[in-house]
């Protein structure tokens, strides 16, 4: 078990690479480049990379009130239940009975299974090697890779106390996956910030 | 033996038998940790090679990283980069390879294949040089004279290989070719693989002299004669001043005119300015008069020159010319016009110390000119070799073992004036050089300026002994008649001044950086430890 919590999503939309998930509450929104499990039939890792909340009725937009949040709550709490967040992840691994696999599952989580965060003892275990950069390089997703690379490192970095060996090793891996693009490799790590 | 020593440095990458191997440095290793001369194996599938680092070169996949390389204080970055964009590529010359399934006692041969992609690279292990260098006690021929570059084994010389040939000590000036040199004649010495003649121009050799570092600390370093009492003899030109330092010489050389030949004055053309004319009027006179030609030109007055010219049918000139310089001789004291009643010549003193298995040294005490020095070398090594030629040639008549002349070593300093193209072909020395190896005689040449030696005569060096030095010139003179030298060049360059010499050649199975042994108490004592043990009468059958 790599999580550990509150449930934070239910599946509405899977695929094999990809899956989107609704938040169950409103606060439980995962932040971008999180590590999050579906549970179905496997474990299935994903990074979040895209978080979006949009009207309950596609028909109807949300309006500006000029209000404060705090104001609207009081007011008209009911348009916050008009509203749903969802967040979208690339599958980058699956824990079957042996253990983590960074590759694609089988078979996609089931639509309605339940989502949860990675726990940091999760993080570290899933981050400890690196071929799900490489699944990343590889997802003809359009997802902003180099900003997911940087918040998925930044998190196994801080999830490891801030050790630089950790990062020293995964920009080993990522040189060898950007191969010349030594501009690039620089300005991921300059991101991470250490 | 240290575990670590053995770690892993790299891995083969690319290479090839004429070029030499390339590796790819671990990025677990620091770039500085790679020395250029030092002693590494190369482990193949089948094969150990034995190699040594020519080159050290830094790379990186990229032209940006070194357009735009990372900040100093960016730590992260440049260990990312390192061993992964950045790296580090080591040359490495394989020499010498052992098939790992053979016996320990199996000899390495030289190289005639590679090791495979990705064979690992590690340092030499203590097991390794001792296989490769042979170890001191195994067998008497085996002397230590150093340890290699990083390491605290002992690399052995085969003193009998070492003595077989001619051989040379170079280095500039205060690289410790004097020590180097006492070094290795103690190891002669001791074992008893040769006897030497060692023309002692700065009296270093026989009894104390001052250390290397000596200006300052004052210290002496003990020379050969207290080292081997009754082994060494000290040959003195100089009797009084080997006196005034508190030492007696066994014998007190003098020379007579009648030993000194026109090829004697021949090498002496430089230091005299003597005209090649001059010296053709010399040949003229000695076809006249024979052994005593000296003695009849110097006795001359100056008037009789003229008539003496007409008699021999030379030029009066070049005979006045000739006369004059020559002149200088008669003010050198070990000359003497007439053999002194009873006194023995230097010639059968020195053979009698020779048959005896007794090492000479020869000093000159204040009579350190080069003029002397050449003249008086050259006058000895001639009758020497002469008499050599003799017993060779008698022992080749009856074969007897008995009859076999011993192997003589004979050392020379300031050696580019004897062996310097011009001179080379005159000189005994030249001969000594190129052919003696039949006649069991083998020169150690002490030198600072190989470049001046003649070509023909440093192909011939059999083992040759480099420490530091800076001339181009005479890196590249040092290097004459090795094969593949290119890459020992750069090993050449960079050596340290003070204690670090390259030997490579008959005497070594593979070149190889030493840091020579020291040169004092506890060298002493080994080497006193020993002095018993073989007696001189077992080791000549006498």
């Amino acid at each position: 078990m790599a999580f550990s919590g509150k449930r934070i999503g239910e599946v509405i939309e899977s695929s094999t690479t990809q899956f989107t998930a609704e938040c169950i509450e409103r606060e439980g929104v995962p932040p971008f480049g999180s590590l999050v499990v579906a549970v179905s039939d496997y474990e299935v890792y994903g990074l979040v990379f895209e978080v979006r909340t949009v009207s309950v009725d596609p028909g109807r937009r949300p309006m500006a009130y000029g209000k404060t949040e705090e104001e609207l709550m009081m007011e008209q709490p009911q348009i916050f239940e008009l509203l749903r967040t969802e967040f979208q992840a690339v599958i980058c691994g699956y824990r079957d009975r042996e253990g983590v696999r960074q590759a694609l599952p089988p078979t996609p989580p089931r639509i309605h299974s339940f989502v949860y965060p990675c726990d940091l003892e999760g993080v570290r275990e899933f981050t400890s090697s690196f071929d799900f950069l490489r699944m990343l390089f590889s997802s003809y997703l359009r997802i902003p890779i180099d900003e997911l690379i940087i918040a998925s490192l930044r998190n196994a970095y801080l999830a490891r106390d801030g050790d630089p060996s950790y990062l020293i090793k995964a920009g080993k891996e990522l040189s060898k996956l950007l191969g010349d693009d030594y501009e690039r490799l620089n300005s991921i790590f300059r991101r991470i910030g250490r | 033996m240290k575990e670590e020593a053995s770690r892993v440095l790299g891995v083969i990458t690319k290479g090839s038998l004429t070029e030499g191997m390339q590796m790819k440095l671990d990025p677990g290793r620091s770039v500085e940790e790679i020395k250029a001369g030092k002693f590494v194996v190369i482990e193949g599938e089948m094969c150990d090679f034995f190699s040594m680092i020519t080159d050290v070169g830094l790379d990186a996949t990229s032209s940006q990283i070194l357009i735009n390389p990372p900040m100093p204080e960016d730590s992260v970055m440049k260990e990312i980069l390192r061993g992964t964009n950045t790296y580090v590529t080591v040359s490495l010359k394989p020499v010498l390879m052992i098939r790992r399934d053979s016996g320990q006692d199996s000899i390495p041969e030289p190289v005639k294949t590679i090791p495979p992609h990705f064979a690992s690279v590690r340092e030499a292990r203590a097991e390794d040089v001792g296989r490769v260098f042979g170890k001191e006690g195994e067998d008497r021929r085996f002397f230590n004279i150093g340890t290699p570059i990083d390491m605290d084994v002992p690399v052995c010389l085969d003193l009998e290989r070492f003595v077989e040939r001619s051989n040379g000590i170079f280095g500039k000036t205060g690289t410790g070719k004097t020590f180097l040199t006492r070094l290795v004649l103690a190891g002669i010495i001791r074992n008893e693989i040769a006897v030497n003649i060692i023309f002692d121009m700065h009296n270093e050799y026989g009894w104390s002299a001052i250390r290397e570092e000596g200006v300052r600390s004052g210290g002496m370093v003990k020379g050969l004669k207290q080292l081997f009492p009754e082994k060494v003899a000290i040959f003195s030109l100089d009797p009084e001043s080997t006196r005034r330092r508190n030492v007696s010489p066994d014998h007190e050389v003098w020379i007579s005119l009648d030993q000194i030949e026109v090829e004697d004055i021949a090498l002496l053309q430089e230091e005299l300015v003597l005209h090649p004319t001059a010296i053709e009027a010399a040949y003229l006179i000695a076809a006249k008069y024979g052994r005593g030609w000296l003695k009849e030109l110097l006795s001359l007055g100056g008037d009789e020159i003229k008539d003496f010219a007409y008699g021999i049918g030379a030029h009066p000139e070049s005979v006045s010319a000739l006369y004059r310089k020559l002149r200088r001789l008669q003010g050198l004291p070990f000359l003497v016009s007439d053999r002194p009643k009873g006194g023995k010549d230097v010639l059968s003193r020195m053979m009698e110390f020779i048959n005896s298995g007794k090492h000479i040294v020869l000093e000159f005490g204040r009579q350190s000119s080069m003029l002397c020095y050449l003249l008086v070398a050259n006058i000895i090594t001639r009758m020497i070799h002469e008499h050599y030629v003799d017993l060779t040639e008698r022992y080749i008549a009856t074969g007897r073992i008995e009859d076999k002349p011993k192997q003589l070593v004979i050392t020379i300093e300031e050696a580019h004036k004897f062996l310097n193209p011009s001179a080379s072909r005159q000189t005994i020395f030249g001969t000594i050089a190129r052919e003696m190896r039949k006649y069991n005689v083998s020169l150690l040449i002490v030198d600072q300026r190989p470049s001046s030696i003649d070509d023909e005569v440093l192909s011939q060096i059999g083992t040759r002994i480099i420490a530091s030095l800076n001339d181009e010139r005479d890196i590249q003179a040092v290097l004459t008649g090795v094969t593949n030298a290119s890459g020992l060049r750069s090993v050449l360059a960079s050596l340290d001044s003070k204690q670090q010499v390259l030997i490579m050649g008959h005497a070594v199975p593979m070149p190889v950086v030493i840091r020579t042994r020291d040169y004092d108490e506890s060298f002493y004592s080994g080497i006193a430890g020993r002095r018993e043990g073989v007696g001189i009468a077992s080791l000549f059958g006498e």
